[in-house]
């Protein structure tokens, strides 16, 4: 099996309901009669996938589905009950934050306690130690003689998390924990993992971020109850599975109309005709897209013109509501949402039907399907009259020209100049 | 790769665990360290003045032909057990604690109690310091002082080797915990500690052939044998020693790898 850094093979882990199980010796024989039941459930049934080296490999499925157990199998902390998982090279596992830190030792002892378990000698870790500190960022380094008990939770994650990358591990596995810090360590943090990866790392990671999942990951796994749904290159998994939360989504919600994104709910009269009277003033009569002619269209075109009209009815006047739209990636992704406050319009008294227009000169998106969400509020952002999310399919065709990759089209100018 | 050889590989961590507990373990208090030399003291002063003072249970002569004192025939043996009943309960509670860390991070579940078997080795290197230091005070050493090295050292083994199976019970049936020490209160009293094997013997033959199939008899007896009354020990305690240390560690061990992966899982 060259070129894969892990191998996992027909893999199931079964686990004891510890409900079920006597914890005592008074229970083995109090509760004889009721450990008929089921006993065991399947965490995982039956998993095969494969990692390339160097690649990045997403675990992504709702709660519960396995992906942690899964991740623990791959590290070697399970045992799976059925199949072989084949790894090569020296795993670094962030499971938890600060796992393996001690709260009364001071941040300097828990680096050299953390990564000894990662299996780092003392003089390697002697060697890193300043890389660690500073990574970690400035304010570890002014604690790192204090007890970690006194750290905040990010600070936690940062250290933990620096130990774990400069461990050089050749297979790093990550569970949901780098969503803990801030903003700007989650960027540190993915800036880090892309470097590690150019080196020939192998990672692993569980996460619900989407975006993390298409921009970064090369393959993606989902799994469901345990099971693999589907595997295959990253950003399709991760539109297979945000198409299925939206589908449920929209089971649960129920009776709402066009709640289910389609090209079709364009131009279909909201609220007017069939929709109960919810009680809002302002209500969303429909939204339609229109072409450069001021032609109502069904899919907008790449580097054309675009007006996005929301057909408003106030059965009452309302002053200086605010209208509001948002566009999503098809993975979830927020690419960008607007608002007239934002955009520093003001809308006046409103009463009886009208619409508002957003123009976009040319679609800076590039061919694929977006979803779009309309909102109407009062002045202050404070009251919804209308929050539609993701309520529409988007279809940015092309428009003849090659486009560029990814999701923007930045439309900027390139020169050539010698000297 | 066998167990051993793992945990081997993995000798750094356990050091770094074993500093990790000792660091930790007298943090923020005002004696620190000096509780290590207090608690022994506080047991060795309530025996004394029970057993020798109240009961008058009276010392054989020392080995240097006039010291009688009670308190260092009683600490002679006391060294010995501490050693035991600390390494088992160390290795149910380093086990515990570890789970945390066993569920996230992959190494060797032996090694938090290998570690914490460390921890209770310095404890008794202190008392054992403290032991040689009085002997030399009253005159009393030999060449068979030296022999308490290998005597806590098997006995370190045999403490190991049940403290790996006790604490992967304990896992499951938290009732091991309180079994143990109820065993461990009823064993030291099965152990002639606080008396002698000979006064036993003199009274209750059966008795005292009872106490012989209890290893501790054995490790307390060479210990007392060499460090008090500095004779070697018999035969008997050799092979006593060494095979239950042998057998206890390699059963111990062998039943640990087997069985922690799946333990684990229920810390």
């Amino acid at each position: 099996m060259t070129g894969n850094a892990i191998t996992v093979d027909g893999v199931s882990k079964q686990f004891r309901l510890q409900i079920d199980r006597p914890h005592s010796i008074k229970e083995m024989f109090t509760r004889r009669g009721r450990d008929k039941g089921e006993t065991h459930f399947w965490a995982l049934r039956d998993v095969s996938l494969e990692i390339p080296e160097g690649s990045m490999y997403a675990l992504i499925g709702h709660n519960g589905c396995g992906k942690s157990t899964l991740l623990r199998c791959i590290a070697g902390i399970y045992r799976p009950d059925e199949g072989r998982v084949t790894t090569s090279g020296r795993i670094s596992t962030l499971l938890e934050l600060g796992a393996g830190f001690h709260p009364d030792l001071s941040g300097r002892e828990n680096v050299y306690l953390n990564a000894t378990i990662l299996g780092m000698t003392r003089k390697e870790i002697d060697k890193s130690f300043d890389d660690i500190v500073s990574f970690a960022g400035d304010k570890i380094s002014q604690f790192i003689d204090s007890p970690v008990k006194v750290y905040s939770t990010g600070m936690y994650v940062r250290l933990g998390f620096s130990v774990a990358v400069h461990v050089h591990p050749e297979i790093l596995i990550i569970d949901e924990v780098i969503a803990v810090g801030d903003e700007q360590f989650q960027r540190q943090c993915f800036d880090h993992l892309y470097k590690l990866r150019k080196q020939g790392t192998t990672i692993v990671v569980v996460t619900h971020g989407m975006g993390v999942v298409q921009t970064m990951c090369d393959g993606a796994a989902w799994l469901d109850h345990g099971v693999v749904q589907e595997l295959g290159p990253a950003p399709d998994i991760a539109a297979a599975y945000v198409a299925r939360v939206n589908e449920a989504e929209a089971a649960a919600r129920g009776t709402t109309i066009a709640t289910t994104p389609s090209a079709d709910s364009f131009g279909v009269e909201y609220g007017a005709a069939d929709e109960p009277d919810n009680g809002q003033p302002l209500k969303l009569v429909s939204v339609e897209l229109l072409d450069a002619d001021g032609d109502v269209i069904g899919a907008a075109v790449h580097r054309q013109k675009l007006t996005i009209r929301i057909n408003f009815d106030a059965t009452e006047p309302v002053a200086n509501p605010v209208f509001g739209i948002g566009l999503f990636a098809a993975s979830g992704m927020h690419l960008t949402g607007t608002n007239t406050q934002i955009d520093d319009v003001a809308t006046g008294k409103v009463s009886g039907r009208g619409f508002v227009d957003f123009s976009i000169p040319a679609v800076p998106l590039t061919p694929g399907e977006y979803d779009l969400s309309v909102a109407i509020t009062d002045e202050h952002i404070q009251h919804f009259f209308v929050r539609e999310d993701r309520s529409w399919r988007v279809i940015v065709r092309s428009g003849g020209t090659l486009a560029p990759h990814g999701i923007m089209d930045l439309r900027g100018e390139w020169t050539v100049s010698t000297r | 790769m066998t167990a051993p050889a793992k945990v081997w590989e993995y000798r750094t961590l356990i050091t770094n665990l074993a500093q990790r507990d000792l660091r930790a373990r007298y943090k923020k208090s005002v004696l620190g360290w000096l509780w290590s030399l207090i608690n022994p003291a506080t047991t060795l002063g309530i025996y004394t003045v029970v057993f020798g003072v109240f009961l008058g249970v009276a010392a054989p002569v020392a080995g240097n032909g006039h010291s009688k004192i009670f308190a260092l025939y009683l600490f002679s043996a006391l060294v010995g057990w501490n050693t035991f009943s600390g390494g088992i309960n160390v290795a149910i509670g380093a086990f515990l604690a570890s789970g945390g860390l066993l569920t996230r991070t992959y190494f060797p579940p032996e090694c938090p109690i290998i570690a914490g078997s460390l921890t209770v080795l310095t404890q008794t290197t202190v008392e054992s310091i403290i032991l040689v230091a009085f002997m030399i005070g009253v005159g009393n050493v030999g060449w068979t002082t030296v022999l308490i090295l290998p005597i806590l050292l098997l006995l370190s083994l045999f403490a190991f080797g049940i403290g790996l199976i006790v604490s992967l019970l304990n896992v499951r049936y938290r009732d091991v915990a309180y079994l143990t020490a109820l065993g461990l209160q009823i064993l030291f009293y099965g152990t002639p500690i606080v008396y002698s094997e000979s006064l036993v013997g003199s009274k209750h033959p059966t008795a005292a052939f009872i106490l012989k199939l209890n290893p501790m008899t054995h490790f307390v007896g060479a210990m007392r044998r060499s460090m008090y009354l500095l004779q070697a020990p018999t035969m008997l305690n050799w092979i006593a020693m060494t095979l239950s240390a042998l057998v206890m560690t390699s059963v111990g061990w062998w039943i640990f790898a087997t069985k922690a992966p799946k333990f684990i899982e229920e810390i």
